[in-house]
């Protein structure tokens, strides 16, 4: 038991310490701490379940202690910005004012081609119309262009727009969800009228109804042959 | 903060447990090699009936702590121990010393081993 606890506190840090040095890229979009805990915890509790010649205590000992630890650093990164810099890492700027930082790629091991397709998955394919792209600890690219390169907004064009508000879903696939149809202020009357309008007999015929609080309707029908 | 001294009390409990556990393997198995020693000395005199009846009671005590066994040793050393208990017997009840004497000190060696598997030492955590 002893020895569990003590080797699996060794495990954890040394899975951390070799998450952190692998850099950002390889977390995806979990923080350290987070995605060794998810490794480490599924392939703890199946050693036990598959093997009854070992005691129930042995799985269940290592994953108390991971979630205590876990805790305990979850804890100290929110109350120390210090512990947090050293158990999460900091954002790293990629680019500024247009021009790639190739210490800061190689530090956090990004390659160019990385570089481009999170550029382009962000609808970029230039990197001299990007201010800012920044690499941030849970391994995302954060990406913001030049002010000139942004869209508009409608405040900027000076143009007044209607809030549509939340859409809720008042009829799913042929049943209607009644409580969002009050929730909306509307009554059965209201929806049937809707729906003749389009030329459905009844809730039944219709696959989606988004109704905002505005009003504005959206429907799928139901397929025929489903 | 709470949540801090949560996990940090449980890994105390833990850790203290695991401590708890150490010492009583250890005091147990003595206990146990001390008694298996007494009655190998006896079979040395042959009185095989007092040794016979030691290693009994040896044995039932082990089977005593049979939850205790099975919730914290791994089973395959329980089991090899449970046989290497039995052997034994055997050979005192066949009265065959040099036999009895090799499987006793197998089995008092499997104790000590069980034991110290258990204990908080270095070499064991590496």
């Amino acid at each position: 038991m002893f020895t569990g606890l003590i080797r699996t506190v060794i495990l954890y840090l040394l899975i951390i310490s070799g998450i952190r040095l692998m850099g950002k890229r390889q977390v995806g979009e979990l923080e350290p701490s987070e995605l060794v805990l998810s490794l480490i915890i599924a392939d703890l509790a199946s050693v036990p379940m598959q093997d009854f010649g070992i005691p129930l205590l042995t799985g269940i000992i290592p994953i108390l202690t991971l979630l205590s630890i876990t805790m305990i650093l979850s804890v100290l990164t929110t109350k120390s910005v210090r512990f947090r810099t050293l158990l999460c890492g900091r954002p790293s700027i990629i680019i500024r004012d247009g021009l790639v930082d190739q210490h800061e790629m190689a530090r956090n091991r990004l390659t160019v081609d990385e570089l481009l397709e999170e550029l382009r998955c962000k609808g970029y394919t230039d990197p001299s119309v990007v201010k800012y792209a920044i690499l941030e600890t849970n391994g995302q690219l954060s990406v913001l262009p030049y002010a000139n390169q942004k869209p508009p907004t409608a405040r900027q064009l000076k143009v007044s727009v209607e809030e549509g508000g939340l859409p809720l879903v008042v009829v799913s696939d042929g049943h209607l969800l009644e409580h969002n149809l009050t929730a909306l202020g509307k009554d059965r009357r209201w929806l049937d009228k809707r729906l003749k309008e389009r030329g459905c007999s009844g809730p039944e015929s219709v696959f989606l109804l988004l109704v905002d609080q505005n009003g504005a309707v959206y429907l799928a029908r139901k397929n025929e042959d489903s | 903060m709470k949540r801090l001294w949560i996990a940090a009390a449980l890994l105390g409990v833990m850790l203290a447990g695991s401590l708890t556990n150490a010492w009583y393997a250890q005091s147990m198995t003595e206990g146990f090699n001390r008694r298996l020693e007494q009655a190998q000395a006896l079979a040395r005199e042959e009185e095989w009936d007092r040794a016979a009846k030691i290693t009994r009671a040896v044995y039932e005590d082990w089977q005593g702590r049979h939850f205790y066994l099975h919730t914290v040793m791994r089973h395959s050393d329980t089991d090899q121990i449970l046989r290497s208990f039995r052997s034994v017997m055997q050979y005192l009840d066949l009265q065959e010393m040099d036999q009895y004497a090799a499987a006793n000190a197998d089995l008092m060696t499997q104790l000590e081993l069980l034991a110290e598997m258990e204990q908080a030492s270095f070499t064991n955590v590496l």
